[in-house]
């Protein structure tokens, strides 16, 4: 399901869950795709959700999944939020959680200015 | 319990199976029936295709061995009329032509017959033929018992899970109730037999009423188990306990804390957004704490609306997150309506979700009767779905305030 294109020179992995609408039909299967790159030792990932429209608790719920996973080995960030995304992430406090940014580019900088 | 090993181990029909010879030549029929009585079918003469349909019919043979010309009716009109059959047994047509038939066959092929044999018939490929037939006979006879089971047990779960859902609904207040200076008024939908949602409301003591609603990640039976938990456990001694600070003033985030310290899991995956109020009647205000849920509207019967609560932590997704009371007044003209996500979210047809507008404008035209909002919403998402059932579970929770009742 997932699309992923890899940064080599600074090991940034960015994801595209490749669908309109991450909910629980297929939050678990984007958890288990993105967890299997984490267990391949990809540990600055970004999930760009530029094409996603919505996302509901368990799409929350996979993305905290993840972040647990990672744990403090790595990070995590988003970017290119639409506005329904965006009101979810800041009703539950997940803009707090996860850094965001404009687009992939913008989050790529970021990271690449911590490493 | 359910007997799933029935599922794996169906017991074959051992009967003999039916055979339904037909041919206007006695000497053939009798040939062909000999050898198929000697490897243990039972079989049935028929002198032409009429007589032939009417036995298939009376005995519901399983195999016919039918001869392509015959008076009256022919084999492919034959093979045609048993295809046209209602029913859910197959009988499998075994037709003898002449040979080198291909024209006579193709037609054959097109009314039904599933194999051939040339004239001369002989007992080596007649055997072959029968004995192909019937594998795949007892194949369908295998696979038609499997299904009868699984239905069987399809029934059971759904059944049970019927009961299941009786049992979460009456663990939810009535639909309308007036509790302590206030009326509250509940839809509750879910989207399949169970709802992974739960609400309640309650007489603390004389001061306060409280009330609560959750939605549980994801739906079906694992998420409603834990709603059903959450509902045997929220009750007013409980709040009673938990949602009172140590300076005996209203914290209804210390209860939503004390509900994720007691729910979290390192390698878990459920969590539940809540939102839980607390109204001090003396002083007009709600006491709440947000946690993820959203937000919920505060309306007067002329129509004035604003939201309330900007947003907060869901409750046993992360460790360690605080939880925060806010205040905001609420006043004896006003009333409070929440909402679970399954009302925004819905999507018409075509894709479109029905959104914070289309919520906000049917809360406005029914403010004027709080208590007719949690049904006029339904009505308006029913018809926004265009009668199709809800993707997630709804609830609508209205809690107006009556204090002079």
């Amino acid at each position: 399901m997932i699309k992923t294109r890899l940064h080599d020179e600074y090991g940034i992995c960015v994801v595209n869950p490749a669908v309109e609408r991450l909910t629980a039909a297929n939050a678990t299967a984007f958890k288990e795709e993105v967890l299997a790159l984490i267990d391949q030792k990809q540990d600055k990932l970004v999930i760009d959700l530029a094409d996603v429209t919505f996302l509901d608790s368990s799409g929350i719920g996979a993305m905290v999944g993840l972040l647990k996973r990672l744990g403090n080995r790595g990070e995590i960030v988003v970017c290119s939020l639409s506005s329904g995304v965006q009101q979810m992430f800041k009703i539950t406090r997940m803009d707090r959680v996860f850094s965001s940014y404009s687009d992939v580019n913008a989050a790529i900088a970021a990271i690449k200015e911590r490493v | 319990m359910y007997e799933y090993t029935a599922i794996s181990r169906p017991q074959p029909d051992c009967t003999r199976l039916k055979v339904v010879v037909a041919d206007d030549d006695a000497v053939q029929r009798a040939y062909i029936s000999l050898i198929l009585k000697k490897l243990g079918y039972e079989t049935h003469e028929a002198r032409d295709g009429a007589e032939a349909l009417e036995l298939v019919r009376a005995i519901s043979a399983k195999i016919l061995v039918c001869d392509l010309d015959m008076p009256g009716l022919d084999g492919y009109d034959l093979a045609r009329t048993i295809r046209a059959e209602p029913g859910d047994g197959y009988v499998h047509i075994l037709m003898v032509t002449g040979q080198d038939q291909r024209q006579q066959r193709e037609l054959a092929l097109e009314a039904g017959v599933d194999d051939f044999m040339g004239k001369p018939v002989d007992t080596a490929t007649l055997t072959a033929r029968v004995r192909s037939a019937d594998r795949l006979l007892r194949h369908e006879e295998l696979l038609l018992q499997r299904s009868k089971v699984l239905a069987k047990a399809k029934e059971q779960i759904e059944d049970d899970l019927r009961a299941a859902a009786d049992a979460q609904r009456r663990l939810l207040p009535p639909a309308h109730q007036v509790v302590e200076g206030c009326r509250f008024h509940a839809a509750f939908q879910p989207s399949n037999i169970l709802s992974g949602d739960m609400f309640g409301y309650y007489r603390i003591c004389e001061s306060y009423t409280a009330f609560y609603a959750i939605d549980v990640a994801g739906h079906g039976v694992h998420a409603s188990l834990m709603s059903v938990a959450l509902g045997h456990l929220l009750t007013a001694e409980h709040f009673r306990a938990h949602s009172f600070g140590a300076d005996g003033r209203p914290d209804p985030a210390a209860l939503v804390r004390s509900l994720s310290e007691r729910f979290y899991r390192d390698d878990g995956t459920e969590y539940f957004t809540m939102f839980c109020g607390m109204i001090e009647h003396g002083s007009d205000l709600l006491h709440f704490c947000q946690a993820g849920y959203p937000s919920p509207y505060i309306l007067t019967r002329d129509r004035a609306c604003r939201q309330v609560g900007t947003g907060g932590f869901p409750v046993a997704l992360l460790d360690g997150v605080p939880f925060e009371t806010d205040v905001t007044p609420f006043a004896e003209a006003e009333f409070l309506v929440l909402c679970s996500d399954g009302a925004m979210e819905a999507e018409c047809p075509a894709g479109e979700a029905f959104g914070e507008a289309r919520v906000e404008a049917a809360l406005a035209g029914s403010a004027p009767a709080p208590h007719t909002i949690p049904g006029n919403l339904v009505s308006a998402l029913e018809a926004w779905r265009e009668g199709r059932a809800l993707d997630d579970d709804l609830t609508v929770l209205v809690c107006e305030r009556t204090p002079n009742q």
